[in-house]
């Protein structure tokens, strides 16, 4: 799940071969420890009873009603049930990624914050591959993997997603201003049916030029 | 220039710390920021002169760099953290008056968003440029932004979001610091804001790298 101290460091903005030799130590120092406190974890939940309004951006998970908007809801509106998820890059990467005291080391904060970035969403994108292979092994397909605050959906939405993810679901709580904790962690929904494909994120409907999403293909 | 500060400069410059910090390798066993500062001023190198011609100049070319992709972040953390190393020195001055600030910037990430890497480089950065730093910390609720700005009159207010989720409540935040205090001026920053952005929601400046908000800052001061 950790990448390559090349792939790490080319995500700070060294091009190959070009970052200082004390980065790398640091990199490595950082990697040795996290290999120390393995803490990934990704899960996720099957919602059958679902209904979708593309006209009115709309996603009913059982009396739930959530708003993700038009961008996610034509691209789930063949779903015929989504699965929940949740993936967390642990604890230990997301608090030592935090830099708040005077004599923090101010590098490894940076390094460990990067890294927990990376680690995240490269869990997120196995457990996507996993729910696609169990999925195709019955006749399903899956779309892409949505979040709130991203294609327009609201980020405080995320509260309603937590009320099917109840318990510290995958390690994961959410505070009062919709934020996850541990910090390195990701949450949404992913469309399965018969019908659904698998597209990558149509960001030329979207207006945020800085997404982390944006232009991926997978 | 003394030699002294030139040293100053140059261990700013290239990340020296101190005496034990290792970084960078040709500058090994060599006394940093920390030491240097306190020689230039037991050899009667007044604050003001170590600010202006040590520490000021090094994280201006430290910034320019940056904004030149020719050196990133690590580098730049390594940067602000020998000129804070060197500023423990300096803070008693300011205290008794002798060294004057340039003003007040009050600093924080927006409710909702617990990054600090980039805020707490901004705000070294600023301090190392004469400013006097009110650090507000993370997830900043907006009261807390009102409550500062009311403390400290005249006061300039940096709003940082690292979350494209996040960059909502930066809104609200400007829109209520703006309602209340029509005059203060608003600096946002931050991976997912733009200039549109900043537009869009009425703040006065957006900074698109710390040396950005080093020169808007430096325009207010004069």
């Amino acid at each position: 799940m950790l990448p390559s101290v090349r792939a790490l460091e080319r995500a700070m903005g060294y091009p190959a071969g070009n970052a200082p030799g004390y980065l790398t130590a640091v990199i490595t120092e950082v990697f040795d420890e996290l290999i120390a406190h393995e803490e990934i974890r990704a899960e996720y939940r099957i919602i059958d009873d679902i209904a979708i309004d593309t006209d009115a951006g709309t996603l009913t998970l059982q009396e739930v009603v959530l708003s993700p908007g038009l961008t996610v809801t034509v691209q789930i509106r063949e779903a015929e049930k989504v699965a929940l998820f949740v993936c967390t890059a642990g604890a230990t990467v997301s608090d030592r990624s935090r830099c708040s005291t005077p004599d923090a080391d101010l590098l490894k904060g940076y390094v460990y914050d990067v890294t927990g970035t990376i680690v995240v969403e490269n869990a997120a994108d196995m457990m996507l591959q996993e729910l696609r292979r169990t999925m195709e092994a019955g006749g399903y397909g899956i779309t892409n993997r949505f979040s709130p605050g991203y294609c327009g959906w609201d980020m405080a939405e995320q509260h309603k997603l937590f009320i099917f993810l109840r318990d510290n679901y995958g390690g994961v709580t959410l505070t009062e201003s919709a934020l996850m904790k541990p910090v390195k962690s990701v949450s949404g929904i992913i469309g399965i049916g018969r019908k659904v494909r698998f597209a990558p994120y149509s960001c030329s409907m979207c207006d945020d030029k800085n997404c982390l999403y944006r232009g991926r293909k997978t | 220039m003394n030699q002294l500060l030139e040293k100053i400069s140059a261990c700013v410059e290239f990340g020296k710390i101190d005496i034990k910090s290792p970084y960078p390798p040709s500058m090994k066993d060599q006394e940093g920021a920390f030491e240097l500062t306190r020689s230039a001023l037991d050899a009667g190198i007044s604050a003001g002169e170590i600010l202006e011609e040590a520490l000021i100049p090094a994280m201006s070319r430290v910034g320019q760099k940056f904004s030149r992709n020719e050196i990133f972040v690590p580098q730049m953390l390594m940067a602000a953290k020998a000129m804070s190393s060197s500023m423990t020195h300096i803070r008693p001055y300011y205290l008794s008056g002798e060294t004057r600030r340039k003003g007040t910037f009050i600093i924080g990430t927006v409710t909702g968003d617990l990054h600090d890497i980039g805020k707490n480089l901004v705000a070294m950065m600023i301090e190392g440029a004469g400013w006097e730093i009110i650090d507000l910390g993370v997830d900043v609720s907006v009261d807390e932004f009102i409550d500062a700005a009311e403390k400290h009159p005249g006061a300039i207010v940096g709003l940082s979001a690292l979350l494209t989720t996040t960059m909502e409540n930066m809104r609200k935040t400007t829109a209520t610091l703006k309602e209340k205090f029509p005059h203060l001026q608003i600096l946002v920053g931050g991976a997912p804001v733009t200039s549109e952005f900043c537009e869009k929601i009425g703040a006065d400046f957006y900074a698109p790298d710390p040396q950005g908000a080093v020169d808007y800052l430096s325009t207010l001061a004069q």
